[in-house]
């Protein structure tokens, strides 16, 4: 349980002993004292310029901040986009083909089939896609005709059929995408990204999260909690409309120049106090915080000013079209975040476009209509600039659909929710496109070969980024917590180049 | 895969079975056509599993070296169920690539041979032909009671058990079961086939399709099936005795050397050394810390001055800062003992509670809200238990009665035969301790036993890291890898719950109230809701006027076909159900009528049952028939949605109590999974906690109520006087709050993975001083704050910073960031927007149109942080940005970040700069316009002092500036007001902004 690595801002390995230390860590000291530290320039201001000799800061340890980190191994990605589909995507309408539903529709063939469902009095037999698969790129990978946009990327994709989930209703299913628990109290992956990487660009957060403006995901602000890890690592909300991050501008009633001359008021107040008060970084800290928060004003904006994009690639998003505007514009920023160093960007989609319990063509072709178009601008746009090789996208929801019917109130079938097998994919980063692996039986019901939980889905993650999912631990309450938690895992290395 | 086809029917597996084995029997296969354990699947196990799963001791306790050890399997349950591939879970790891661990795979060969195994010879093997006979010489263990006790709890006693007997069934004993209900026995002893408990799950019918939803019950699997057939083959034995008796004792045993770890005995009394400075020790406290300090050749730093010390004791004691006439008055008293009596005045403060009661609040995980769902849904009465917290506190509560209150308040009387008093109230709120985290179990589908277990785990690390000091959720999987607390601990712990919290027979919060209050609280519900009910009556009928010709439309339509005598008669059975609940019309604009036994004839009746569902018509049935009905009633339902969101609930206490009758068993849950129970437990504590401690024992309570009495135990185990943990605990926590850093700095956890205590006699002085006084916990802040140590100043000098780097010897007092709460509660009160009233339903929260959630105020302001809503999702957002914890579940020690996002939120947000505008608006109406004044009170106020010097001039030439920008702000807004004094007044609005936002303001020196 020692560190491992003798290099500076060391890996987030199961870190500190297990016996008590006399001394107490840098990072400790911090927790303790009332400090935590947000930024590289404050960092070195701390480590270097100020108190080169402190015998605090020679004590090395860990302190919870944003500085970029060394991975544990060279990585494939230094970036992740996690186009988050939550809802769940049925896919035996959109990635996996199965003909046999069309000769058994109407009939419930064996007891496995009714297992899952939510309702069982809603529940009919065997509903077959409405949809006709063909095969694309060089790969020959079928998708369904939904999907026209990504069929022209399919051999940057790895399609993963063999997913397979841990609960049937959206709460628990989502967070155990995010968390790997069903449970509210874990971090997310983001979170714990964040946490082992740092990021590139002190200005910006790590982890930022682009949420639907009609409206939060299920379970909210959840998605992207740190729970227990330091608060420093969870997302960041930046807003597509407005002022991207809560109270980011000045107040609007205030003179144009009055912040200015109050900033500068503050500091002449605080660094008059801090004379008084020597060798306390965390009070250098919170000077420093003040200067940040100033800095993330101009870099934010200036990361989601669309208006500098070209009127081509505007067009390519979809910025244009009403239908897919909205998610466009997100995808887009999120290529303009992970080109400044954002290390972990996440989308989601207004509430459960996907979950079409009824009137399955009708919300299908609206999510994919929304959804299809930018996602496949955004695997082109990455690949022209150069940055789909070091970036990892993420396709996916929190589980897919029974490929039974389910007919509600409203009369026309739709599907319900199904976590025994479903389709993810993945692009980029070191994935190996144009895959296919693994596969759900003949009725699309349950991931039966090369079966992929979401332990393995987030282990692999954390693998393109250089981290090995079993090392990368938080020490809480004397346990080595992991993302993984004690749940046997793989890295899915089928999939990658 | 394997299907058969049966029309639209769902084949059941057991059926299958039993297809399967006719149809091989039948088609007379011999022996040899089959491929046997020993020939085909031996060899390949041998090869790739047994050096894991072979030989003691075996991975995770699975033997695979005989078909019969197959069937028995592991931790995880069996490995096979014979006959179905599919269900097996060897099946599932193999071809997962799960097992073997690392990249080794088993060839695709070679898991379609045991793929065939299981499916074709199994059955025969393991000698378990699909009646279940032939267990007997299969070789494999004898299925007694406690094999299948799990699966009827699991399964069945949500309708058949202690609450509920559907059908006069309860399934919960083997004596009840063979007693049967209405329809006879449930089993037949030696005839799975005639026991219509097998038939009943095979055919589908139990448990009922459109039940299971409702009641968060699923079907047992096949697994369980066959375990159910073999027990009922072998005559439904009861379990032998001594395998009873040696489930309740066994367990891995305790050293001696585990007991001897510190913190498992009890705290001793050392004597107070004797330091060589001995002027500086005012309190033990001080020796325990010289005595360290003078060994590394060093001593306290000097004293903080007066003002300084005054303002850390505020903060520390009520978490707000002295008002400028508070700071007069003390620096005016001139006595020695000005400074003690300071510190007494604090502790009688009726704020101090609602300072001390926050940190209780974090220990326990308190929440306003569920924390689940899109709405988070709100706890409308959680606030009994905040304010019990907060009572107590002031009241100076011993903690011993404290923790017994919260832990078994409704086991020290009976409550039921009580007077409803605010003390009743209180004393049964105190059990809110136990029911702070998440739960979604109102909602069925998240009512499954795997969430209730989730519930039970956290109230565990509630108790257990809170007052315990122990990290004990490991065990809930597998024995602690670091402490001595085994799988059988947690389990003990777990059953000292179940009482209350049976995940068997769940009850879903909506359903855990005691339904309470005082006659005053009815009174105000009673008079706030008629109005509304009144609008609710007459809104409803207007929608029954609505659907009244849809509804007549839509019964004939469903009679249509029935002979005409027939109509009549459905006719007059159906009604509109006019003693309705609120809400319960727009549901149900038609029943059938509920009949009397005696009024009505059977006909009737029988009618009345069996067209039940035809008779029935609600709001869902005409929105499917008549697509026109939902939008031409759209605004009178809106309407309705709206008056009845406005109700408020009928009082109630939201409590922890035990719900009585003969407890379920609580079983070792191997892997912490409910469906792989292992033995049967008693409830207990940590085996290792023996040393000079009574033990735990249950007795049977003295007032005849209908309780177990294990919380009582637990909690008269807690807190007797020499307990090792609880006094420690606590002691360390009051230790925490007041020096920044625990004597153990890992407060939750004291075990052998936890930080062992910079001050190990002090401690114990402090844990035994703090019984000696009888758990008062003022006593303890008296003496730690009187002490010289706390008094110091927070400076730091080179030569204690090279000595004692990270003041873990205590050479200097810390000076440390306000928390969330301090900051937002200090900023009301130095803004004069603070409303002081006390107690009662939190303060609801509002979204601002820039997405800034703050607190509603009222006309006298803003009341203190912790009367505010504490929601899980979108709480305040100056809170949040101050490390305010999300509870998940508890919070033992916080985090304190400095981040940009709290410089934006004190810079821009809403929040400080009106505050700040009232502020100003005050320090005009007092001292008018002369900017010397104006800076002088402004310093008074946010920062408790007078401003040097350079700080006056300073902030005079920045008021001049600030004028002068606010001055052509306003001229080019054309404001209406004088343009001058408006100018004026913002200006020290930015000024009073300023100072909130200085370092100091937000850090205690």
């Amino acid at each position: 349980m020692r560190r491992q690595s003798p290099r500076k801002p060391e890996p987030r390995a199961k870190a500190a002993s297990l016996a008590g230390s006399p001394r107490l860590s840098r990072r400790e000291l911090f927790a303790r004292s009332g400090s935590l530290l947000y930024g590289t320039a404050l960092a070195s201001i701390l480590g270097k310029e100020l108190f080169p000799p402190d015998p605090l800061l020679a004590s090395g340890g860990e302190s919870y901040d944003l500085r970029p980190r060394t991975p544990h191994f060279d990585p494939k990605a230094k970036a992740v986009i996690h186009l988050f589909m939550n809802g769940g995507p049925s896919q035996v309408d959109l990635f996996d083909p199965k003909p046999l539903l069309r000769k058994y529709a109407g009939t419930v063939p064996n007891r496995d089939l009714t297992s899952d469902i939510t309702s069982p009095t809603q529940s009919g037999g065997l509903l077959p896609s409405p949809y006709s698969f063909s095969r694309h790129g060089q790969s020959g990978m079928e998708l369904s005709e939904l999907l026209p946009h990504l069929a022209t990327q399919v051999d940057d994709i790895a399609l993963i059929r063999s997913m397979y989930g841990a609960h049937f209703n959206h709460e628990p299913a989502i967070f155990f995408m995010q968390t790997g628990r069903t449970v509210a109290t874990r971090p997310s992956v983001g979170a714990w990204v964040a946490y082992g990487l740092g990021t590139e660009n002190q200005n910006l957060p790590a982890y930022v999260v682009l949420d639907d403006p009609k409206g939060l995901p299920v379970n909210g602000i959840a998605n992207w909690q740190s729970a227990w890890l330091p608060p420093v690592y969870q997302g960041t909300r930046f807003r597509a409309e407005g002022p991207p991050v809560l109270n980011l501008d000045p107040r609007p009633e205030w003179p144009d120049s009055l912040a200015k001359a109050q900033r500068s008021l503050l500091q002449d107040l605080d660094r008059a106090h801090r004379r008084e008060r020597p060798h306390e970084p965390y009070l250098e800290g919170r000077i420093a915080s003040y200067e940040l928060a100033a800095r993330m004003q101009l870099a934010a904006s200036d990361a989601l000013d669309l208006s500098r994009e070209t009127e081509q690639t505007r067009e390519m998003y979809g910025l244009n079209r009403e239908e897919t505007a909205s998610y466009g514009k997100r995808c887009l920023m999120a290529r303009r975040l992970v080109e400044r160093g954002v290390r972990f960007v996440q989308l989601y989609i207004e509430s459960q476009i996907w979950d079409a319990h009824s009137d399955l063509d009708k919300m299908l072709r609206y999510s994919c209509g929304k959804t299809d178009r930018p996602v496949a601008a955004l695997l082109t746009d990455l690949k022209q600039r150069g940055l789909l090789d070091s970036t990892l996208v993420v396709w996916g929801g929190e589980f897919g659909r029974l490929p039974l019917s389910q007919t509600q109130a409203s009369g026309v079938a739709g599907r319900d929710h199904g976590p025994s097998g479903f389709s993810v994919w993945m692009a980029g980063g070191g994935v190996k496109g144009g895959t296919t692996y693994g596969a759900t039986d003949e009725f699309g019901h349950k991931a039966v070969e090369n079966r992929v939980s979401v332990h393995d889905f987030h282990a692999t993650i954390l693998h393109q980024l250089g981290m090995n999912f079993r090392d990368l631990a938080y020490e809480r309450h004397g346990l080595h917590e992991r993302l993984t938690d004690q749940f046997p895992a793989r890295v899915v290395s089928e999939v990658l180049a | 895969m394997m299907f058969h086809m049966t029309g639209n029917r769902i084949v059941f597996p057991a059926v299958l079975l039993a297809a399967l084995l006719l149809s091989s029997a039948a088609s007379g296969a011999t022996p040899s056509d089959l491929p046997t354990f020993k020939a085909v699947v031996l060899p390949i196990l041998a090869e790739n599993c047994l050096m894991c799963h072979g030989q003691e001791p075996r991975q995770g306790g699975l033997d695979l070296q005989s078909a019969a050890a197959l069937l028995k399997g592991g931790e995880s349950g069996p490995a096979i169920v014979a006959g179905s591939p599919d269900r097996s879970l060897i099946m599932e790891k193999l071809v997962s690539g799960q097992m073997p661990p690392g990249e080794a795979r088993l060839s695709p060969e070679d898991i379609d041979r045991i793929r065939r195994w299981i499916e074709r010879s199994a059955p025969k093997e393991t000698g378990l032909a699909a009646d279940g006979k032939g267990a007997a010489h299969s070789g494999l263990p004898a299925v007694t009671e406690k094999d299948v006790l799990p699966i009827f709890q699991v399964r069945c006693v949500a309708c058949h058990g202690k609450r509920r007997q559907e059908a006069g069934l309860d399934l919960r004993t083997r004596a009840s079961r063979l007693n049967g209900g209405r329809s006879g026995p449930a089993v037949v002893p030696g005839n799975p086939d005639r026991s219509p408990i097998i038939r009943k799950i095979e055919s589908g019918e139990m448990p009922p399709v459109e039940m299971q939803l409702a009641n968060s019950v699923r079907p047992p699997t096949a697994a369980e099936l066959q375990l159910l057939r073999r027990w009922i083959a072998a005559g439904a034995p009861p379990d032998p005795p001594v395998a009873a008796a040696a489930a309740a004792n066994g367990g891995p045993a305790v050293t001696e050397k585990d007991r001897k770890f510190w913190s498992f005995q009890p705290p001793g009394r050392p004597p107070v050394p004797e330091v060589r400075s001995q002027q500086f020790v005012r309190t033990p406290v001080d020796a325990f810390l010289l005595e360290k300090l003078e060994a590394r050749g060093l001593s306290f730093s000097p004293p903080a001055s007066r003002l300084q010390l005054l303002r850390r004791a505020y903060l520390d004691l009520v978490g707000m800062p002295p008002s400028a006439a508070e700071v007069k008055s003390y620096l005016q008293d001139e006595e020695p003992d000005a400074y003690e009596r300071m510190i007494e005045r604090l502790l009688s403060s009726k704020h101090y509670g609602e300072r001390w009661g926050r940190y209780w609040l974090d220990l326990a995980g308190y929440s306003d809200s569920e924390g689940f769902g899109a709405h988070d849904r709100f706890r409308p009465y959680a606030w009994r238990y905040r304010d019990y917290v907060i009572r107590s506190f002031n009241r100076d509560k011993p903690y011993s009665q404290f923790l017994m209150e919260q832990i078994a308040g409704d086991e020290l009387a009976d409550y039921r035969k009580e007077n409803v008093t605010p003390e009743l109230i209180d004393r049964l709120a105190a059990t809110g301790f136990l029911r702070t985290t998440p739960d979604p179990t109102d909602a069925p589908e998240r009512g499954f036993i795997a969430e209730r277990m989730n519930i039970i785990a956290d109230e565990i690390e509630v108790l257990t890291s809170a007052v315990m000091g122990l990290t004990v959720k490991c065990a809930r999987c597998h024995d602690h890898k670091y402490d001595p607390i085994s799988q059988r601990d947690y389990y003990r712990l777990s059953a000292i719950l179940q009482t209350s919290y049976d995940p068997y027979e769940w009850l879903p919060p909506r359903k855990r109230r005691i339904p309470i209050g005082l006659e005053r609280e009815k009174a105000e519900v009673a008079a706030h809701n008629r109005p509304l009910k009144d609008e609710i009556r007459s809104l409803e009928k207007g929608l029954l006027q609505e659907a009244a010709p849809f509804v007549d439309t839509l019964l004939e339509e469903r009679l249509a076909d029935l002979p005409e005598a027939l109509r009549r008669e459905l006719r007059a059975l159906a009604h509109t159900p006019q003693d309705y609940e609120d809400g319960e019309l727009s549901r149900k604009f038609l029943v059938a009528r509920e009949l009397d036994q005696d009024e009505s004839s059977e006909v009737r009746r029988y009618l009345a049952g069996k067209f039940k569902k035809t008779l029935q018509i609600g709001l869902a049935d005409l929105n499917r028939r008549f697509p026109g009905f939902a939008p031409k009633t759209e605004s009178l339902r809106k309407q309705l949605d709206e008056v009845k969101g406005k109700l408020r609930q009928e009082p109630y206490v939201r409590a922890l109590m035990d719900t009585g009758g003969r407890p379920s068993t609580t079983f070792l849950l191997k892997r912490g999974n409910h469906l792989s129970p292992g033995d049967a437990v008693t409830p207990g504590v940590p085996a290792v906690l023996t040393n000079g401690v009574i033990p735990y024992r249950v007795d049977p309570l003295k007032h005849g109520q209908d309780s177990s009495g294990r919380r009582l135990a637990l909690a008269r185990w807690l807190t007797q006087p020499g307990h090792p943990l609880t006094s420690r605990v606590m002691v360390n926590q009051v230790w925490l709050r007041h020096f920044g850093r625990g004597l153990v700095p890992s407060p939750s956890n004291f075990g052998q993975s936890g930080e062992a205590p910079t001050h190990p006699e002090l401690l114990d002085w402090l844990a035994t001083e703090f019984v000696r006084r009888g758990w008062s916990i003022k006593a303890l802040h008296r003496i730690m704050m009187t002490s010289t140590a706390y008094r110091q100043t927070s400076r730091i000098a080179p030569e204690v910073l090279e000595r004692d780097p990270e003041n873990v010897l205590l050479s200097r007092m810390r000076r440390g960031r306000m928390d969330a709460e301090a900051l937002y509660d200090s900023i009301l009160k130095v803004t004069g927007r603070l409303d002081p009233r006390p107690f009662g339903p939190a303060d609801p929260l509002e979204t601002r149109p820039n997405k800034e959630v703050v607190a509603t105020g009222s006309k006298a302001g803003f009341r203190r942080s912790i009367y505010t809503q504490q929601r899980r999702y979108d709480p305040v957002s100056l809170l949040e940005a101050y490390d305010m914890p999300r509870m998940t579940p508890n919070c033992v020690e916080r985090e304190n970040s400095t981040v940009a996002t709290q410089a934006l939120h004190m810079m821009n947000g809403t929040t400080v700069w009106e505050h700040s505008r009232y502020m100003a608006g005050r320090i005009i109406d007092r001292v008018g316009y002369d900017p010397k004044r104006q800076i002088l009170h402004a310093y008074l106020k946010a920062l408790s002092r007078e401003p040097t010097e350079w700080e006056l001039e300073r902030s005079r030439a920045a008021l001049e500036q600030f004028a002068d920008h606010w001055t052509s702000r306003l001229r080019d807004d054309r404001n209406p007001t004088p343009v001058h004094w408006a100018a004026q007044w913002r200006a020290l609005s930015s000024l009073c902004h300023t100072l909130l936002n200085s370092a100091e303001f937000s850090f205690v020196d």
